[in-house]
């Protein structure tokens, strides 16, 4: 079982802070099964631009969507964001 | 006729009272584009870069930018340059607010103040009416209520104000120039060298026109820059919503949030005090500045100040999680003082987290306090009690009003200070992002985030994702790319938040269309590098010694991260330093060779 956390805007699309997910592989099946559970509005949020970390490192430094989770993992989902 | 500047430049000097104008025409625009560009060119052309910061040798240049007062996105920015009695380097103090816009619609591009006057004034400007006026009754009093009096002697609201608090009259070596209310000119100590000049401040109101050369051209140009931010998910969404306080956790979660004093990348708090609580706890409305389509600006409102803005994502940091501090409401309170007395929020929060190393070492003992409070990590009295002290200097006050670098040096730790070149390091520890660290050890200005953001590739994505552990060419050349793009937005007027949405393309389009010029990307860029390297030059010239002071903390080089994702890690400055000298065409040694400066057109300046 993986823990996945939402930040910012996703939020108040998901009304959750953190959700428990289970049988997912890697993060292109989370992120299918996310938009399964949230529907369009958080598919339109993060399916362009994101930021996915897994143990608080960044998917696109490791392999993107393929990048595997593994149960007690924790997955920070973020829409796009910037800031200084 | 001129377009986008006026070709006026204001001399105003304050130990005879004098005040002249000056001219200057197109080439000096396509020499140096504006803000940091001129400071810089007066500084190395008319001061001896070894003179006392504090005294009547040093000058300050007010500046605008090339599109600042145009509507242009953001285009309403100004800097002060001098030189810092904080660093003893260049000090290159960029602020937002509506100061810079008003100063350019009274027909004035920049202000050169020089000398020291014996007694407070305050600069008046009414379009071409400048006078000098007595400031004695403003003298001592804070930000805000010098502004609401200024405001109503001047007898018109729309007036706009840069000043000092009593942090810069007395001289904080990280004191801040503060326009409307919460907007500070803030990093360097630029309040203290105005406090030394016994200016309190500088009262704009104009009611000019700024002119670009094809209004219509200009006008489509603007309006596809702004759709484009608009439309971009960062600065049309993100930013907006929730400011720069979206960082907090981002960067916490990507295990580079300073804890602190350095010691650890995550706080164990931070959703408490992050932009997502602040939204939903004190957040009234945001507050964009002059031309902003973005809009990061926070107005909050608690119950022990009121209405107020900010803190924005380093203050937040800087008297939060660096000092252990969790509570959001302490922490906003903490940054309004900061913003009355005119204080760097970053020197404020590193300065006391140095203070509170140093206590929890045993080096600094409650018999140094009296009957002060202690400083232990995470005590909230701590921030309120000693930003006063630390601006009216009293007290213990005295010794923490001169920074980190000196507090930890007296108490016999220089290692206990996060900065470099003697300023405290602004809100990522860059063992987590290690082209970050890079920058920060050769930033003209000492331990600064802003002038060369590499965060953005490094955890953000932007322009593309980096690996943050990467350190070949690719990342050294980046950051250089940074440097020198910075200095081209700084020098346009224009706010760096704009590069969530716009490339270098897209300035080389602002910048051609308000001038009527052909110039490409590269040879704006060429002039963001020219900036840069003269920058350098004056801090050579200032004593700078490359090899000892392009550096880092030992925690960050010498300490691996204790925890969190980037456990193990340091930052392989050794490894890096040596190629971006080499990449910047600097000798060895990082001086600038004699054809590296002719080639940037800087032999005049040698
Ligand atoms: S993005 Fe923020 S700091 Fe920049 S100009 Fe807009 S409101 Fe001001």
């Amino acid at each position: 079982m993986a823990i996945v956390k939402f930040f910012a805007t996703l939020r108040d699309i998901t009304g959750k802070r953190e959700i428990e997910i289970k049988n997912v592989k890697n993060v292109g099946e989370l992120l299918h099964r996310l938009y399964e559970i949230f529907g369009d509005e958080f598919k339109n949020e993060v399916e362009g631009r994101n930021m996915i970390l897994v143990n608080g490192r960044n998917i696109l430094d490791m392999d993107g969507y393929k990048t595997e989770i593994n149960d007690e993992d924790i997955v920070s989902v973020f829409p796009p964001a910037g800031g200084g | 006729m001129m377009y986008g500047y006026w070709g006026k430049i204001l001399r105003v000097n304050l130990s005879t009272g004098e005040i002249k104008t000056e001219e200057f025409g197109e080439d000096f625009v396509k020499k140096w584009l504006g803000t940091r560009g001129f400071g810089i060119h007066y500084l190395l052309k008319e001061m001896d870069p070894k003179a006392d910061p504090l005294s009547k040798e040093n000058k300050m240049i007010f500046s605008t930018g090339a599109l600042t007062g145009t509507t242009a996105p953001t285009g309403g920015r100004y800097m002060v340059i001098t030189k810092s009695p904080l660093t003893g380097y260049i000090a290159i103090a960029n602020s937002g607010g509506f100061f810079g816009a008003e100063l350019k619609m009274a027909g004035w591009d920049a202000i050169i103040v020089e000398g020291k006057s014996d007694k407070p004034v305050y600069l008046r400007i009414e379009d071409d009416k400048v006078e000098l006026k007595d400031a004695s009754h403003v003298w001592g009093k804070r930000v805000g209520e010098t502004e609401k009096i200024l405001t109503e002697e001047f007898g018109d609201k729309h007036v706009q104000i840069a000043s000092i608090g009593p942090a810069g009259e007395n001289l904080v070596r990280f004191a801040a120039v503060m326009n409307n209310g919460h907007r500070a000119a803030g990093r360097g100590g630029v309040g203290a060298v105005m406090g030394s000049k016994k200016l309190k401040a500088i009262v704009v109101r104009g009611h000019k026109r700024v002119e670009v050369i094809d209004r219509s051209k200009f006008i489509s140009v603007v309006r596809e820059k702004t759709e484009i931010l608009k439309n971009d998910a960062v600065a049309g969404k993100g930013l907006p919503s929730f400011g720069t306080a979206v960082l907090v956790n981002i960067i916490n979660q990507n295990g580079l949030y300073p804890t602190m004093n350095f010691r650890y990348g995550q706080f164990k708090y931070a959703e408490e005090q992050s932009g997502e609580a602040m939204a939903k706890k004190y957040l009234k409305r945001n507050k964009p500045c002059y031309a902003c389509p973005i809009g990061c600006g926070r107005v909050n409102d608690t119950e022990t100040v009121g209405e107020t803005e900010g803190p924005e994502y380093e203050s937040l940091w800087a008297l939060g999680a660096n000092l252990g501090i969790n509570d959001l409401a302490s922490i906003i309170e903490a940054n309004h003082l900061c913003d009355d007395y005119g204080l760097d929020t970053i020197s404020t929060g590193g300065t006391l987290a140095t203070a509170m190393e140093l206590y929890d070492r045993g080096l600094l003992t409650q018999e140094d306090l009296g009957d002060a409070p202690p400083f232990r990590w995470g005590n909230t009295e701590v921030i309120h009690y000693y930003i006063s002290k630390l601006a009216k200097r009293e007290g213990f006050g005295e010794v923490l009003a001169e920074g980190g670098y000196r507090l930890a040096e007296k108490y016999g730790c220089v290692d206990c200070f996060m900065g470099v070149k003697k300023q405290e390091l602004p809100a990522y520890d860059p063992r987590g992002a290690e082209g970050h660290g890079l920058g920060y050890a050769t930033d003209n200005r000492g331990g600064d985030h802003i002038k060369a953001y590499l965060i953005s590739p490094e955890i953000l994505g932007y322009p593309y994702k980096m690996d943050p552990h990467d350190i070949s060419d690719d990342k050294v050349k980046m950051l250089i790319l940074f440097q020198d793009l910075t200095a081209v937005i700084d020098a346009a007027g224009l706010c760096v938040f704009t590069t969530f949405g716009l490339g270098a393309d897209d300035y080389r389009d602002l910048l051609n269309a308000a001038f009527g010029f052909n110039m490409s990307t590269e040879e704006w860029l060429k002039i963001g590098e020219k900036i840069w390297n003269a920058e350098r030059l004056f801090n050579l010239k200032a004593g700078l010694n490359p090899l000892e002071e392009d550096t880092l903390p030992k925690r960050l080089t010498d300490e691996p991260m204790p925890e969190g994702p980037n456990k193990g890690h340091v930052v392989r400055l050794k490894e890096m330093l040596p190629r971006y000298y080499a990449l910047r065409g600097w000798n060895e040694d990082g001086t600038i060779p004699g054809e590296k400066l002719k080639e940037l057109g800087l032999e005049e300046y040698i």
